[in-house]
């Protein structure tokens, strides 16, 4: 049985395929253009490291923000409920989730069940996004997959204050004028995203295991940020920004198992 | 049936005006609830509660910033705007920062010919009471004044009686959203509830009797929704429970100004009525404001239980300080039930709706699950 | 990100509040520690009373102050955060919710923390905000808070009766509630002595603010957002006493001699809501220019207080605070408040701060600007929270300051 899940972010698009229960193939595209378009295009894609074609997919489930835009979705499910199921299978010990996208942040409590119990979302402010990080790789001209890296070879940081991003930005700004060293100033943008991100958390409440998923939890530097303010360790899977594709396709797998 | 009502509150500035002309009589409008109506109504005026609208506030902008209650701002902007220009009077009760302020602004800006300041403690027990029962001897008092005519003791009986009717009637219109599935939406028993504070009492006990009397059970989807409970500050947006409908919800029992709190708690009927309505005013509304977090748990969860409830929407209107102090209290009590909460800091704008809608669809996935 | 902090004082007495403020603490932790009892107030609340019946009193926002002055209160405001408290609620309230709940979530608190409270008093008149504030303090320190009422009084003062009596019946049950709390009785002449003494000072204050006037101005916000710690929170005792009376003479010899804060005075300006705790030195920027700021709003009175209206001291307490308001309760009072102090104190500007979370000022401090150019007066606005430096950046606030020194050198 052949069931796909596709999670349509502000960012990218990304969707994982399951044969009876096992992931055979996943992708991640950038979106650019339409939903509908682009997350046709990512199961595709992800299809040709198979054997198997679009029409043998017996059903798909859509998440993310741009979920309504995919309309050969049998369904859609909530994007905390496919974070909570995705991260679950891949460690069931999980029990707080932290979802860190390019817009908004959510931090969601699992059961031992697997089953959401609170969730919280941050999308009022952009301080915690990957989008401000993008931002911030821009102004200080370091790749952003090499930002993490860079800041946690700093001595010290750099404070970043402002909890608006558009401070935050004329903030580092001045450092860079200032001469400060880059991976001082990272460090200070790093902490500044954890204690946006830890503002969401804070109203869920956190329980061990941790686990952080999205695009930011790429981030070494923010990561390690994260655990030295909760004082726990946190797990991030091999592929984190496949965990709500995962969760959709997880979905989709129970909703055939069902009927 | 209902829509009747929901036509009401559409078109009530022209239903004002029309009973002005009909009944030669003025308007006097409210900011909240625990203004003691009957005194309004006893001295032959329609009490009507200020509502904002769900659009920009263009002018109210010019006078106000934005971290403040929109709710409050929003009527003001109406008032700004003309919507109001109809209003004989308006009463500012003793409540909150912004509140309070509106009875300056009002002065300064609008055009109201009577704006009087309603003094309502925080003392709720007997020297409360006493001081109550002597500021409302001073409303009535001007209200005498400014319409020329006195208020007898019996009318203001009448007015008791008549209010206590409605608020029967409306308990007894929340007692069939207890059942499974309820027989009133959400949405539909909060058209209800505000086309009370809009229409003429005794018109508004006479239509819901009759419609209470032919209410019949529906099943239809929308009827199957999660049940949950509404706990709000100023909520005057009924769309927002229109939106809980539209993602699988059902607000079935609430703790709120535009809801339960309204009508909740009768006045005594025996008594001196002044005094019936200060104690009655004082002592039965569970608000934050009231400073009884614990009397206002109480009552809520207690609503909760008997309507049994999967969730609870918590929703604070940006800047309510009374409402917010006591959200931690809330969501711990709640969470300690074993009831999840699903919590919204509203601004009443419409990018919001979006968000509301991607938040509510998650909640009651995750409490179907 | 802040780089400067306290104000530059023009006179030698308001360096000594530091001092009394530092031994005002450390008193009232001593005195603790000794089992007197301690209770947690908010402003307003009548110092005098709890001086009466030798009870402990602490106030709270104004600790807050020393927080945000010493730079740490978006630590706090943060921990406050993190426990529930919204952004959108009282910088002050969020930080002694943070210092209460998350203690090991904030620096190490000024002056060796707040002495262990044994009751909460809070009072409804002026803002409203504080009652819930201090409900979620009596719950979480497990304390009764006592609230002390009294009518509202929009339309300012007033000879009603029903208004003094309510106001004395509750004094009265403060008292009653000092009582119990205390075990001990309460002696009428001791608040008798400490009234008397409390008027003394407010008089002598009430002079300096009109010494104020005079051109060039020898004392200004820099110094009295300062100077007037002592009578908000010592009021009633000998040293608050003193201490205006020193300060009185060092303004009046500084008239004498035509010293100014600034020797040549360009331009004089108002200050209109609660100032940045944390930078109070932008007080002082216009001074480079020329300007001085003169006058604030916030806690000047306009008219001296009221004389004795009662030998009964309670029913005396009651009588004067109905019979006369200390602040203006509506935009209408505000804006003529303003007014009157352009024109008094011959100011060619005023300054606005825009404070989000303290809703009492907050609201109205948009139409009192527009008010004021209205009537031609240039207005600057800034907007920052009067506690949490997040908020607040610097370089935007210098560029509108110096836009707005451009104005009004340009009109001088």
């Amino acid at each position: 049985m052949l069931v796909a899940g596709v999670d349509v972010g502000a960012r990218n698009v990304s969707a994982v395929i399951l044969q009876d229960g096992h992931i055979v193939a996943s992708g991640i595209l950038t979106l650019a253009g339409e939903g509908a378009v682009a997350s046709r295009e990512a199961i595709t894609q992800a299809l040709k490291k198979t054997a198997f074609a679009f029409a043998d997919l017996r059903c798909v489930v859509a998440t993310g923000c741009g979920a309504s835009s995919v309309p050969f979705a049998h369904r859609q499910s909530a994007e905390v409920v496919c974070q909570a199921r995705g991260t679950f299978w891949l460690l069931p010990s999980a029990r707080t989730v932290l979802n860190l996208g390019a817009e908004s942040s959510r931090a969601i409590r699992v059961g031992a069940s697997g089953r959401v119990e609170a969730f919280a979302k941050n999308d009022r402010c952009a301080a915690g996004s990957g989008l401000f990080l993008e931002t911030m790789s821009r102004v200080l001209e370091v790749p952003l997959a090499e930002m993490g890296d860079l800041s946690l070879k700093a001595n010290g940081w750099e404070e970043v204050s402002s909890i608006c991003a558009v401070f935050a930005e004329s903030e580092v700004i001045s450092h860079v004028h200032r001469g400060v060293p880059r991976e001082r100033i990272l460090a200070g943008v790093h902490k500044a995203v954890a204690s946006r991100i830890l503002e969401t958390l804070g109203k869920v409440g956190i329980k061990s295991d941790v686990v952080a998923t999205g695009g930011v939890a790429k981030n070494k530097a923010v990561v390690r940020e994260l655990e030295g303010q909760i004082r726990l360790g946190i797990t991030v899977p091999a592929e984190p920004q496949l965990v709500g594709a995962l969760g959709a396709a997880l979905a989709a797998q129970e909703q055939v198992a069902r009927s | 049936m209902i829509e009747e009502f929901r036509e009401y509150r559409r078109r009530r500035h022209q239903a004002a005006i029309a009973w002005k002309e009909e009944n030669k009589g003025k308007v006097v409008g409210t900011l909240c609830c625990c203004v003691p109506e009957e005194i309004i109504h006893a001295a032959g005026m329609l009490p009507v509660r200020i509502l904002g609208e769900h659009e920009e506030t263009t002018e109210a902008a010019l006078h106000f910033s934005t971290n403040l209650c929109p709710y409050c701002k929003s009527c003001f902007d109406q008032a700004l705007k003309g919507s109001y220009d109809y209003l004989d009077g308006l009463v500012i009760p003793n409540v909150c920062n912004m509140v309070k302020a509106m009875y300056g602004f009002s002065k300064h800006l609008l055009k109201i010919p009577y704006i009087y300041f309603l003094e309502v403690p925080q003392r709720l027990s007997g020297n409360g009471v006493d001081f109550f029962s002597k500021e409302l001897v001073r409303f009535k008092e001007s209200l005498e004044g400014f319409s020329g005519k006195e208020i007898s003791s019996q009318a203001l009986r009448y007015s008791v009686r008549v209010y206590n009717e409605n608020r029967a009637l409306l308990r007894r219109l929340y007692d069939l959203r207890r059942r499974s599935p309820p027989l009133v939406s959400g949405s539909e028993a909060q058209e209800l509830v505000i086309s009370s504070m809009l229409m003429s009492k005794e018109l508004h006990n006479w239509r819901l009797a009759q419609l209470l009397e032919r209410i019949q059970p529906r099943n239809d989807e929308a009827r199957q929704g999660i049940r949950l409970f509404l706990s709000a500050s100023v909520l005057d947006d009924t769309d927002f429970l229109r939106l809980i409908e539209e993602c699988g919800g059902m607000v079935v029992a609430d703790d709120m100004p535009m809801g339960s709190r309204y009508f909740f708690g009768a006045v005594d009927p025996r008594g001196a009525p002044l005094h019936a309505l200060a104690d009655r005013y004082l002592n039965k509304i569970a608000c934050p404001r009231k400073m009884l977090p614990q009397a206002r748990l109480t009552f809520a969860v207690r609503m909760m239980k008997d309507s049994n409830v999967k969730g609870v929407i918590i929703h604070n209107m940006r800047a309510c300080d009374p409402h917010l102090y006591e959200y931690p209290l809330l969501k711990e009590k709640l969470e300690s039930e074993g009831l999840p909460v699903l919590f919204f800091r509203g601004e009443e704008t419409e990018t919001e709706r979006e968000q509301q809608r991607s938040d509510i669809k998650a909640f009651v996935e995750m409490l179907e699950g | 990100m802040v780089t400067s902090t306290s104000a530059r004082k023009a006179l030698k007495t308001t360096l000594e509040v530091p001092t009394l403020r530092r031994s005002y603490y450390a008193r009232t932790l001593d005195e603790s520690q000794k089992g007197k009892k301690v209770a947690w107030c908010s402003n307003n609340i009548p110092s005098e009373v709890l001086d009466a019946m030798d009870v402990t009193s602490v106030f709270l926002e104004n600790y807050a102050t020393v927080i945000a002055a010493k730079r740490l209160a978006s630590a706090f405001c943060a921990a406050g955060e993190k426990v529930g408290f919204s952004q959108d609620v009282c910088g002050y309230a969020r930080m002694l919710m943070g210092y209460i709940l998350a203690r090991d979530q904030v620096p190490e608190a000024p002056y060796g923390g707040l002495a262990k409270p044994d009751f909460l008093l809070v009072n409804s008149y002026s803002c409203d905000s504080r009652l819930g504030w201090f409900a979620a303090m009596s719950r979480a320190l497990n304390i009764p808070l006592h609230v002390h009422d009294a009518p509202h009084q929009p339309d300012g003062a007033s000879d009603s009766a029903i208004n003094a009596d309510y106001t004395e019946r509750e004094l009265r049950g403060l008292v009653a509630f000092l009582e119990e709390q205390t075990g001990a009785r309460f002696n009428p002449e001791r608040l008798r002595k400490r009234l008397d003494l409390s008027r003394q000072t407010s008089d002598i204050m009430f002079e300096i603010n009109e010494l104020r006037k005079a051109v060039p101005c020898p004392m200004g916000s820099a110094d009295m957002f300062t100077a007037v710690w002592p009578a908000m929170y010592m009021a009633g005792t000998k040293e608050c006493e003193d201490f205006y009376s020193k300060l009185r003479a060092e303004v009046e010899e500084k008239i004498a001699k035509g010293i100014g804060v600034v020797p040549e005075e360009k331009f004089r300006l108002m200050w209109s809501g609660i100032p940045f705790w944390y930078n109070m030195s932008l007080l002082n920027y216009v001074e480079d220019f020329g300007g001085v700021v003169v006058i604030e709003g916030f806690y000047r009175s306009r008219e001296r207080r009221l004389r004795a209206q009662d030998d009964d001291p309670i029913r005396d307490m009651a009588l004067s605070s109905t019979r006369q308001r200390g602040w203006p309760a509506t935009i209408i009072n505000s804006i003529d408040d303003v007014l009157d102090a352009v024109k008094e104190y011959r100011i060619n500007g005023v300054v606005l701060s825009f404070n989000p979370s303290c809703r009492l000022s907050y609201v109205s401090q948009m139409e009192l600007q527009r008010s004021l150019e209205e009537q031609g007066i240039p207005t600057l606005g800034l907007e920052c929270d009067m506690a949490d430096e997040r908020t607040y950046s610097e370089g935007q606030v210098k560029t509108r300051l110096d836009a707005f020194v451009e104005r009004l050198l340009a009109k001088a």
